[in-house]
């Protein structure tokens, strides 16, 4: 068996920019609610792509789509070419799913599990190799119920890693996790992307898509809102700066400000969020008004605002319709 | 391996080494760390039958049919265990799987439903085999109840008895919808099955309608072809066909409404 580091970097050598996966007008209902509603998405070889979204926006429904867990309703996929429901096994074999929440019998040896899984598969990782990998190695021998949080995630990534799988699909990898062990294991997950391997990231914690993925589609009621880079999808909204004004200030004047999108009294702060120059604008005014902003800090707007703004967006778009259609 | 990779795609997967094989070796050995199932599954009913044997007449009553308790009981033990093992323990463990996310884990993964149930299937007739024999053995020699010499017929029958169970089993595991309700169900379908095996009244002591209807329920089915083949008589056609319809439509609904989810 050839050692795993050796496989996966040939694999970046590939054309890095074609696409592994490719989900076209994605629909799946669950009685009356269309829990996915026309997503469509297109995921480069080699990044870690992240799936946001507030519980129950379809993310898991998603990516049991892909997986071939779950059949749509309509819309179209294809993984490495390949059709999860069609060409099930063969898609089973190149792709590698941590589930949310689902665990092991509680007797269960981290060897073992790691042992039997690498039997299902043609060509598998050394189930050394990975356990020395993920700091599992200690662990080898005691059972699946007597693992802390950390551990059984690990062991759920080394078992998603365990067929040399092309494309990994993560769900709500750190959920539960104390932050050092989210910590730990976000640069798990930096190292398994060095390898070569794509990564679909499902979850709802921004700093968690910030720091990992190159790109990240926002998911909301079924439907996808945004996708970009996180970095991007921050910078949209643009800059937010805030300051205690002696004298107090005229909140107009600041209003009247080209690029200036919204003013608020905060607990005795000024808050000015806008776009484009709008920094050099409110400082330019506070010299020309001889005002001493105190305190003064700016920010750019994160991956964790565009997710609000875009989702309360949405919901009143929502809110509008339905009212709509109540009249 | 690399460039077979990105170029396999789309060709049909190599073929699969086993995966059935692990999994019944680690299923074994996850079975060999339930002290309790050990115990019920292979202690309890040698135990009973040392008690038995030990403690009651070694003359023949008119109203066995004239056999020894222990030569109608012994049987009945044999049911006892591979009843257990079959309809308590294996959809226990399947319904838990579920309940844990492991069966669901299990899909995502090329090993398939068909060799999942198989590694259970072949551990219940397994070690059913085992206490089968051991149960014969200790009967035979402690309390000299005759070795099949129907042989063919003996191990036709029991072999066809386990496997209707063990499908029974699966059936249960199938359709149950957590391990409370496969307790439950495998309860419930305990008892009639053990009393038409004559646990409770021997098959002798029936009225004519009951020993009618026993002889359509597996269990019912098996024990007369099992003490037959004692004597060396070939075990009933009809035992032979009610045992083997079972395990046929039980396999057939189990796999057909077989989930990993919940």
């Amino acid at each position: 068996m050839e050692p795993m580091s050796t496989t996966m970097s040939d694999i970046t050598t590939d054309t890095t920019t074609d696409t592994v996966i490719a989900v076209d007008d994605l629909r799946v209902r669950y009685g009356a609610t269309l829990a996915v509603d026309g997503v469509s998405l297109a995921i480069r070889r080699g990044e870690i792509f992240g799936i946001l979204g507030p519980n129950g926006a379809g993310k898991t429904t998603t990516v049991e789509c892909i997986g071939g867990l779950r059949t749509p309703d309509s819309g179209s996929i294809s993984v490495l070419g390949l059709d999860p429901r069609r060409d099930r096994d063969a898609v089973r074999e190149r792709l590698g799913i941590q589930l949310q929440s689902s665990e092991l019998p509680d007797k269960l040896r981290v060897g073992e599990a790691l042992e039997l899984f690498a039997a299902f598969y043609p060509e598998p990782a050394d189930p050394a190799q990975l356990m020395e990998m993920l700091g599992l190695t200690e662990k080898r021998t005691t059972r699946f119920a007597n693992l802390s949080g950390g551990q059984r995630q690990r062991l759920s990534i080394a078992l998603a890693l365990i067929g040399r799988p092309q494309v990994a699909i993560l769900d709500e990898l750190t959920t539960g996790l104390d932050p050092q062990s989210r910590r730990e294991t976000w640069k798990l997950i930096e190292g398994i992307r060095d390898q070569g391997l794509t990564v679909i990231l499902v979850t709802h914690f921004m700093e968690e898509a910030e720091y990992l993925c190159d790109r990240v589609a926002l998911l909301h009621h079924g439907r996808i809102r945004a996708i970009d880079t996180p970095a991007n999808l921050g910078a949209g909204l643009g800059q937010r700066i805030s300051f205690r004004a002696t004298p107090a200030l005229d909140l107009e004047q600041l209003r009247a400000l080209p690029d200036v999108r919204a003013v608020n009294e905060q607990g005795g702060r000024v808050v000015i969020e806008g776009s484009g120059d709008v920094v050099a604008a409110v400082i330019a005014l506070l010299v020309q008004e001889r005002v001493v902003p105190e305190q003064t800090r700016v920010e750019q707007s994160t991956l964790d605002d565009a997710f609000v703004a875009l989702t309360s967006e949405a919901d009143a778009e929502l809110a509008a319709a339905s009212s709509a259609e109540a009249r | 391996m690399t460039t077979a990779v990105s170029s396999s795609a789309g060709k049909p997967p190599q073929q699969r080494r086993g995966g059935f094989p692990s999994l019944t070796l680690v299923e074994l050995r996850l079975l060999a760390r339930e002290p309790m199932i050990m115990f019920w599954a292979l202690i309890f009913p040698v135990g009973l039958l040392v008690v038995l044997g030990s403690s009651t007449s070694s003359k023949p009553q008119h109203s066995y049919g004239g056999l020894r308790f222990i030569v109608v009981y012994t049987p009945v033990l044999m049911m006892f265990t591979v009843t257990l093992l079959a309809l308590s323990a294996m959809p226990a463990t399947l319904a838990s799987y579920r309940d844990k996310g492991y069966l669901k884990r299990l899909s995502t993964t090329p090993v398939g439903a068909l060799r999942l149930l198989a590694a259970q299937l072949s551990i219940v007739v397994g070690l059913s085999i085992i206490v089968v024999v051991l149960i014969m053995l200790v009967s035979h020699f402690a309390y000299n109840v005759p070795l099949p010499s129907q042989v063919i017929g003996f191990i036709l029958a029991i072999l066809l008895t386990m496997t209707a169970m063990a499908s029974l089993g699966l059936l249960v595991a199938s359709l149950a919808t957590s391990q409370r309700v496969a307790g439950a169900i495998g309860g419930i379908l305990f008892f009639p099955l053990m009393f038409f095996a004559g646990l409770w009244v021997p098959q002798q002591q029936m009225g004519s309608t009951l020993r009618a209807i026993s002889q359509y329920t597996p269990l019912g089915a098996a024990v007369p072809s099992i003490t037959n083949s004692d004597f060396g008589i070939w075990p009933g056609t009809t035992h032979l066909i009610v045992l083997a319809a079972y395990t046929l439509v039980a396999l057939r609904i189990a796999t057909r409404f077989f989930r990993w989810d919940r």
